[in-house]
């Protein structure tokens, strides 16, 4: 009796493990399909105008919008408490605009999905590019404020500022990236 | 089923309204995330750790039916159940059917997942997040976040079995289980002779469990 109950436990373990081995190999057959193997190393590793695989150059700028994420919620979780750390909020929001620098240039052509390398960034993004250039251009100098506004130490004003760059990140991202 | 058959009391009211109410704030909570509506979002999902909180200490302390320790039962009775099924008998259960403890512990469990870290997620711009991601670094708030993404299409999966058996009784064994969770009644006929246990709720369990679902809303609320 237990040994049957065993054996039909494991037929149904193998079965599920085999259903998992399938649909790993579908996935890999379509990412093949789509990518064909020869275009795809030579897409990521192909030097863009300023230098960069496309590899790097879309690594880098997951980095650096990785660190502005990290500050946003050292200020975000000191707005929420009971008594913010005002020096923590300065020091967080005076790193957004050094982060940032030069992020009008994070985005050549060459660095989208086509590349092959894993990437949000929507191929809408060098459809329009004016209106792009232009969100990044909203959010430097909502950022900047927020710097500004942070080294006042004024909280009520800190908030405001915070919110404005806040909506600035997302009036962007929900045109330009991927799940947004 | 004539309405002057005597009925028997198979869910307490407490566990008809855990229930539906559960079924209402994941629906809200799916919403008001898909929209981006995330204030709401935490408020939801703090009522939704209170329900599940009074759910446990009702596995705990609650009448035959909603305990747990009744629910277990081992791999043994559950094939014995399935093998039963299978070959078309089917008997009414007085509270969870050996299967069906399995899907509740699965689904409590999953819920459990989702609401344990909803409350430390972050969103990958830093700018959202649940009450107590303050207490954790970005690096394990995004990590909260997949999973708590991960577990939600965990939960769809389980919430779509256990609907889909529920259809099947209806088919196959003519057995509407959706009436009792709203009722709470069934026909003392379909025990055949045997009377299952009293499961009416007593109010200071039900008081009882109800401060600790509050006592665990408002750390979850005020800790971060």
């Amino acid at each position: 009796m237990t040994n049957r109950r065993t054996k039909v436990a494991i037929a149904a373990l193998v079965g599920l493990s085999m259903l998992g081995a399938c649909g790993k190999g579908a996935s890999t057959g379509a990412e093949t399909a789509a990518a064909p193997e020869a275009a795809a190393p030579a897409a990521e590793e192909a030097l863009l105008p300023n230098g960069l695989t496309a590899k790097v150059q879309i690594e880098t700028r997951q980095a650096q919008l990785k660190k502005m994420g990290k500050a946003f919620k050292t200020i975000s979780d000191q707005l929420k408490s009971g008594s913010p750390d005002v020096a923590a909020i300065q020091e967080a929001a005076a790193s957004v605009p050094v982060e940032s620098a030069g992020m009008e240039d994070w985005f050549p052509a060459g660095t989208g999905p086509d590349s092959g390398v894993k990437t949000d960034a929507l191929p809408v993004i060098w459809e329009t590019p004016e209106d792009f250039a232009q969100k990044i251009a909203d959010f430097r100098a909502a950022s900047d404020n927020l710097a500004a506004v942070a080294a006042g130490g004024d909280l009520a004003a800190i908030g405001a500022a915070f919110g404005e760059t806040g909506g600035a990140c997302k009036s962007c991202h929900q045109t330009y990236r991927a799940d947004d | 089923m004539s309405a002057g058959a005597p009925k028997v009391l198979v869910w307490d009211w407490t566990v008809r309204l855990f229930h539906w109410l559960t079924v209402l704030l994941v629906v809200l909570m799916w919403w008001t995330a898909e929209n981006r509506v995330m204030d709401w979002h935490t408020r939801l999902g703090v009522t939704l750790l209170g329900l599940l909180a009074f759910r446990i200490v009702w596995g705990l302390i609650g009448p035959r039916s909603a305990r747990f320790a009744s629910m277990a039962a081992g791999p043994g009775a559950i094939v014995a159940y399935l093998r039963d099924l299978l070959s078309g008998r089917h008997r009414a259960s007085a509270g969870h059917n050996p299967l069906g403890s399995l899907s509740v512990f699965a689904i409590l469990a999953a819920l459990c997942v989702q609401v344990g870290t909803g409350l430390f997620s972050v969103d990958v711009d830093g700018l959202e997040s649940g009450p107590l991601a303050s207490l954790v670094s970005f690096e394990a708030g995004r990590q909260a976040a997949d999973i708590h993404e991960i577990s939600f299409n965990l939960l769809v999966v389980l919430t779509a079995l256990h609907v889909a058996a529920i259809f099947a009784y209806l088919v196959f064994f003519k057995d509407n289980l959706v009436r009792p969770m709203v009722t709470g009644r069934r026909a003392a006929a379909d025990f055949e002779g045997e009377t299952p246990a009293a499961n009416r709720a007593s109010w200071l369990r039900v008081l009882i469990a109800a401060a600790l679902a509050f006592a665990a809303m408002y750390v979850a609320w005020t800790a971060g």
